[in-house]
């Protein structure tokens, strides 16, 4: 099972992708819909992924993934980005922080869990 | 009888008169003797006082007293070297017309003696000199500005006056005109009014001296932006304003029209800490006036405008896509069963909202890439890349909708790589477009043929329906914004209307170009090219060649 942690400040869209995730049976999907919940959270669910919001109230995803790095346990999980805001500037930034994958909103549940898995591989 | 003054003059004359005359009677009647003494000094002093009482009375030959005095024929040769003059009869045909009149005109005189007065007349001549010839039949006057076309067929200005000619009886028998030339003075005070508005305009307005580089102008508004006086900045150079003023990009523009051999160039420029438009006119260029026109418009508020709105729109449109993202996910997961069976007529709504919500999210996109365009916030990821398999990923994304409406697809030329310099994403962003209009327009059974062609410096790539053509009437507008051509048909076919302007932006911007062919009742062939190499221009020109789409 692959260790995933989401974080997301949208309810419904936290809802559609963990059963999008779990569909497959390949994921363990832990959720938090801020970065601050999400650093706590980490303590004790070691993520072998992160699905990350861009834009979210407080933290932003990539403020939340600076924050991550900063533990050296979390320095090399791969962090995967889910953005509304998808410029080619704004994608290479994220690729340029540790992002290694991103994923454009609106995004397809049913081939989400085969995105994940071919940006992790 | 003319009137005797008793002045000085003529008293004097008239004493020495007498004196003579009582001398002569009396030395000749003293001198002579007989027959002669009774009758000599009698006739000579009648004589001599005759003489004298003549010179007493007469006027002086030489000067003129009063200025009424001056003859009628000097007036006349007077005006005749001051002004044209020339006289027509009772059918406006010229008798009559002086040596100015000829000098100002061009003509000879041979050529304007019985033709027309109209023929002087720019415009509409004849009807002119009718209007006046009117007022002269009435026999009054007339008086205004007149335009004269010489024979070279420039214009002359003139004042005139026209007096009407009448005979001892005060019959009307022709018209006399005087003119005066004020081209000149017309041409002055119109250099002034623009001379006056130039200076008030509320751009700031530079004139420089093209070989010399020095500022020769500048209004009110420009002075105003360095606390110059009047004179203060006169002979500075372009290059010394440059180096101490932060306006490097106007030394640039004139040195671009220069090297170019243009004669107008208009850019973007942060200069003097805010954004200017600066139009530079080379005026006369090469000669001794030539100058270059700079004129700088302040653009920051209108760009902070823009911004605000184009900001607007993509806050709205992005947040749209939150909404969107849950809406298609629940719908995707019910259609996947995720949340068990679905009868066949639930699955055929939810198919149906699902279409719809794809539908709002291409919508979504392509306002967003219409805001980035106009606001030249596009941006490319470049790479090399495989033209073949972007047809295929565009292939790919479009069976969906291919398979819903029953054409086939033909891909030619896609088994040979066809390796660009280019952002991928975008190409399959205009294919995808091309087939989905394609597709639209296509009946069930029809083929829509997708070939990729090479060329000497690039690829072309090309994708051809049977459907119905492009009416010509419609056919100009094809590529502007919301061009589908009718609201009910946009309804129908399911488009912005923006999809087209925006692929004419993507491949323009990358390089290539975009045109198509059709006939209505024929099909339609959209085809563009892409450069092998594209680096050296998609660096700078993006913004502008954007800017003149739609």
């Amino acid at each position: 099972m692959i260790k995933l942690l989401h974080v997301e400040d949208d309810a419904d869209i936290r809802e559609i992708a963990k059963m999008a995730l779990e569909l497959s049976g390949e994921f363990e999907v832990v959720q938090c819909d801020c970065g601050e919940a999400a650093l706590e959270r980490v303590a004790d669910f070691a993520p072998d992924v992160l699905l990350l919001d861009m834009m979210m109230p407080g933290m932003t995803g990539r403020q939340t993934l600076e924050r991550m790095r900063e533990n050296p346990a979390l320095a090399d999980v791969p962090a995967i980005f889910m953005t509304a805001r998808a410029q080619n500037s704004e994608l290479n930034e994220l690729r340029s922080i540790g992002a290694t994958e991103v994923i454009s909103k609106p995004f397809d549940p049913m081939s989400l869990a085969d995105q994940i898995k071919a940006a992790i591989s | 009888m003319p009137k005797i003054k008793f002045d000085g003059r003529t008293i004097a004359a008239f004493s020495a008169g007498l004196f003579l005359a009582v001398a002569w009677y009396t030395l000749s009647g003293a001198v002579l003797s007989g027959w002669p003494a009774e009758v000599f000094p009698v006739i000579g002093a009648v004589i001599i006082a005759a003489l004298m009482s003549a010179f007493a009375v007469r006027k002086p030959a030489t000067a003129i007293q009063h200025i009424g005095d001056v003859s009628l024929a000097q007036q006349l040769r007077l005006l005749k070297t001051h002004t044209m003059v020339n006289v027509v009869d009772t059918q406006n045909l010229l008798v009559e017309v002086n040596d100015l009149l000829l000098e100002a005109t061009g003509y000879s005189r041979d050529e304007l003696i019985g033709q027309p007065v109209s023929k002087l007349y720019a415009n509409d001549g004849t009807s002119f000199a009718d209007q006046i010839r009117a007022k002269l039949c009435s026999k009054e006057g007339w008086q205004g500005e007149t335009l004269l076309r010489r024979r070279d067929g420039t214009i002359c200005i003139t004042q005139t006056t026209v007096t009407p000619l009448l005979d001892s009886d005060g019959k009307w028998i022709g018209s006399i005109s005087a003119r005066t030339d004020i081209t000149k003075t017309v041409e002055l005070i119109a250099e002034r009014d623009i001379g006056l508005t130039l200076h008030e305009l509320r751009d700031d307005v530079w004139i420089v001296d093209e070989k010399t580089e020095t500022l020769k102008y500048m209004n009110r508004a420009a002075k105003n932006r360095f606390g110059w006086t009047p004179t203060s900045y006169t002979d500075i150079t372009l290059t010394q304003m440059a180096q101490e003023h932060d306006c490097k990009a106007i030394l640039d523009a004139c040195a671009a029209l220069k090297a170019n051999k243009e004669t107008f160039i208009k850019l973007e420029a942060h200069i003097f800490g805010t954004k200017f438009d600066v139009s530079t006119k080379w005026l006369h260029p090469n000669t001794p006036n030539g100058r270059f026109l700079i004129m700088l418009n302040d653009i920051s508020d209108r760009m902070a405008e823009e911004r605000k709105q184009a900001d607007f729109i993509s806050m709205v449109s992005h947040e749209l896509r939150s909404p969107l993202t849950s809406i298609k996910g629940a719908m995707g997961l019910l259609l996947s069963r995720a949340a068990g069976e679905l009868s066949p007529k639930a699955e055929g709504l939810l198919e149906i909202a699902h279409r719809n919500a794809d539908r709002l999210v291409l919508i979504i996109n392509d306002i967003l890439d219409m805001e980035k365009i106009s606001s030249g916030r596009l941006d490319f990821d470049i790479k090399e890349f495989d033209v073949s398999e972007m047809v295929k990923e565009a292939v790919r994304s479009n069976s969906a909708m291919q398979q819903r409406s029953g054409m086939n697809i033909r891909c030619v030329g896609v088994d040979a790589p066809h390796i660009v310099e280019t952002d991928p994403n975008r190409i399959i962003q205009v294919l995808i477009n091309l087939l989905s209009n394609a597709t639209k327009f296509s009946k069930p059974g029809d083929t829509v043929e997708v070939m990729i062609e090479s060329l000497a410096s690039g690829v072309r790539v090309s994708v051809r329906d049977e459907g119905s053509g492009i009416p010509e009437k419609d056919q100009h507008k094809l590529f502007q914004r919301f061009a589908d051509m009718t609201n009910s048909d946009r309804v129908a076919k399911g488009g912005t209307g923006l999809g087209l302007s925006i692929c004419k932006a993507i491949v323009e911007s990358l390089g290539g170009t975009i045109g198509f062919e059709s006939r209505e009742g024929e099909g339609a062939t959209f085809m563009f090219t892409l450069p092998t190499r594209i680096s050296d221009k998609v660096q700078e020109p993006v913004r502008p060649m954007l800017r003149s789409v739609g």
